[in-house]
């Protein structure tokens, strides 16, 4: 069994009157990098504040690294985090950011300047960080949350207010860390695009409950049972699918046919086709839009 | 726990001693008092200037703001300049204190700087006891280096002795120093439940503008109504922090040393003065540490 660094069972958070966490469950495995995707007041920022102890919870169980989010200081930097404000004195430096960072870490992995170089903030080293764009804030706030060797970093939405060239950085930098130092990801974002480009795996989290929790590989794995076809007689090749036992839809999608296939698979429509004196210009499984799943999900509320 | 709370501390240190908003907070109640005296030496060199000029006698002898109360009493201006700067040193550090101690946590939970601290290292209590030391060591440094500055500014421009009316000794040297050193020592004691205050108001408050203005607020009315609260008033460690409406002891130094003979401490409130303010302090600190185990940072 995978080892866990992350569990919560049966969540519940009310704010007053209105629970915004309803027996919320997830799972993050040691070495996964997991995408929390949800529209704006799903609860992803509730979840992470949860989850890292900077507020409490009305029931259901908790445990980062085996411990309950109120005592994870005890774990003395195992966990770290980083949120949508960056959370850095405005009078001090960059520089003096990461040595106030060095102070909180019993065994800093990191040197300021290292880090200031991978986040590419090594010309603002000395400036304030008042003086700062948002992007180069956030780059130092998570040069100051990588000082130490956290084996489980909690980013909430990490690439709002950079560039493109720093969501690129942080990109590259959160899978060397995975794949180099085996640090464990949990992210929350809206920018589908890029969590699915870096992300082991993803959870829907839609109206305070997680909608849809799988391995992103599982998500856009290309389906079996649906096929796109492009053909020179395609009123031809409709015909004859239809009478063709296994294909159990047809739809037209401008010049191409969508199949849908139950015990069956292309190489059977393929032959059918090509024996019939079709010729084939296309057929390929379809590729899974996440991002109309998701649409879907959060339309319809069902996984 | 103690472990979380050194690391805390040192973090602590380590933004003190290079915020340069911080230590400009040290040293405007040295450069305030420092002022004070460099206009009362002024005005009274101005009054003296004239007086020679017009060939009289000068009618205050010379005190001008905060200056003496009788003409012919020697040595009285120069101490009397001297507590009364002292005096507005120990207003301003207080109200500083209030309001940096009001200020610390809620603009470092509004700006994140908490969560480094708390996921990493530092429990809930460790945070709030490591802001209120924070708090107590720019006590320190401001006292100290308000101290300093006023006597040393003070000795500049004053030769200071005993206070003399007509050839009598009204009051000695030893004896100016013993009234000054037990009215800064009473006006000091005060100062921790003013930063427990603060410390409690910054926790329970939802930003920082609201810890702010419900700290200062609540120092100030106490300031205010103190004197409507009559006998009670003893039993409130506002009644002894120097402030705006001053009823400390250091006040009464004031005059003392100025040559009112009326000048004495009923032992009674000696005795309030010195155990008041310890329970309330030790109250603020107690609610502050139930208070932020339960608070959203």
């Amino acid at each position: 069994m995978t080892e866990a660094v992350l569990h919560i069972k049966d969540l519940i958070k009310r704010y007053g009157d209105v629970e915004v966490l309803h027996h919320l469950n997830l799972e993050v495995t040691r070495g996964a990098i997991h995408g929390l995707v949800g529209l704006n007041g799903s609860g992803k920022t509730t979840t992470m504040e949860c989850v890292l102890g900077m507020q409490g919870f009305d029931s259901g169980e908790v445990k980062v690294l085996g411990r309950h989010p109120r005592d994870l200081w005890q774990g003395a930097g195992d966990v770290v985090g980083i949120f949508d404000t960056p959370g850095l004195h405005p009078g001090l430096t960059v520089r003096q950011c990461l040595e106030h960072a060095q102070l909180l870490c019993g065994k800093p992995a990191h040197k300021p300047a290292e880090l200031e170089a991978l986040l590419g903030i090594t010309k603002y080293s000395h400036y304030k960080i008042r003086q700062l764009s948002l992007g180069n804030r956030r780059r130092a706030s998570i040069a100051h949350a990588l000082i130490g060797q956290p084996a489980f970093v909690v980013l909430d939405e990490p690439f709002n207010g950079l560039d493109a060239g720093g969501v690129d950085d942080v990109l590259a930098l959160i899978q060397r860390l995975n794949r180099q130092e085996g640090t464990s990801f949990l992210l929350s974002s809206h920018q589908l695009a890029y969590l699915e480009s870096i992300c082991t795996h993803l959870s829907i989290l839609h109206q305070g409950k997680i909608a849809l929790s799988a391995s992103t590989d599982e998500l856009i794995r290309p389906s079996e049972s649906r096929l796109k076809l492009v053909c020179d007689q395609a009123v031809a090749a409709r015909e004859l699918l239809k009478q063709t036992l296994g294909v159990i839809n047809i739809e037209k999608e401008g010049s191409a046919l969508m199949l849908t296939l139950d015990g069956i698979g292309p190489g059977d429509v393929n032959r059918k086709l090509v024996m019939s004196g079709v010729t084939v210009s296309e057929l390929q499984p379809e590729k899974r839009d996440l991002s109309a799943l998701f649409q879907k999900i959060v339309s319809q509320g069902v996984a | 726990m103690m472990q979380g709370l050194l690391t805390a501390i040192r973090a602590e240190i380590y933004v003190f001693t290079r915020s340069r908003s911080i230590q400009l907070l040290c040293v405007i109640p040295a450069l305030v008092a420092a002022v004070q005296l460099l206009l009362v030496k002024s005005l009274a060199a101005s009054n003296d200037a004239r007086a020679a000029l017009m060939g009289t006698e000068t009618a205050d002898g010379g005190g001008g703001f905060g200056g003496g109360g009788f003409g012919n009493v020697e040595g009285a201006d120069a101490w009397g300049a001297l507590v009364d700067a002292l005096g507005t040193g120990m207003t301003l550090i207080s109200l500083i204190l209030v309001a940096y101690s009001a200020w610390s946590f809620a603009s470092d939970r509004d700006q994140g700087v908490l969560r480094h601290l708390l996921i990493r290292r530092v429990s809930r209590p460790a945070l709030v006891l490591s802001k209120l030391i924070q708090a107590h060591l720019l006590a320190l440094v401001s006292i100290v280096l308000m101290l300093l500055v006023t006597f040393g500014s003070a000795a500049l421009l004053w030769d200071f002795g005993p206070v003399i009316e007509d050839g009598y000794e009204l009051i000695g040297t030893a004896d100016i120093h013993a009234e000054l050193s037990l009215g800064l020592s009473l006006a000091l004691i005060p100062l921790p439940a003013a930063i427990a205050l603060g410390v409690l108001v910054s926790v329970l408050s939802n930003s920082t503008t609201q810890a702010l203005s419900l700290a200062l607020g609540l120092t100030l009315g106490l300031d205010l109504f103190k004197s409507v609260l009559g006998g009670a008033a003893d039993y409130l460690y506002a009644s002894y922090l120097v402030s705006l409406l001053d009823e400390s002891y250091l006040d009464d130094v004031a005059r003392l040393v100025r040559g009112y003979s009326d000048v004495m401490i009923d032992p009674a409130v000696l005795q309030l003065n010195q155990w008041v303010p310890w329970p309330q302090m030790v109250l603020f600190i107690i609610l502050a540490l139930a208070l932020v185990r339960r608070k959203k940072l």
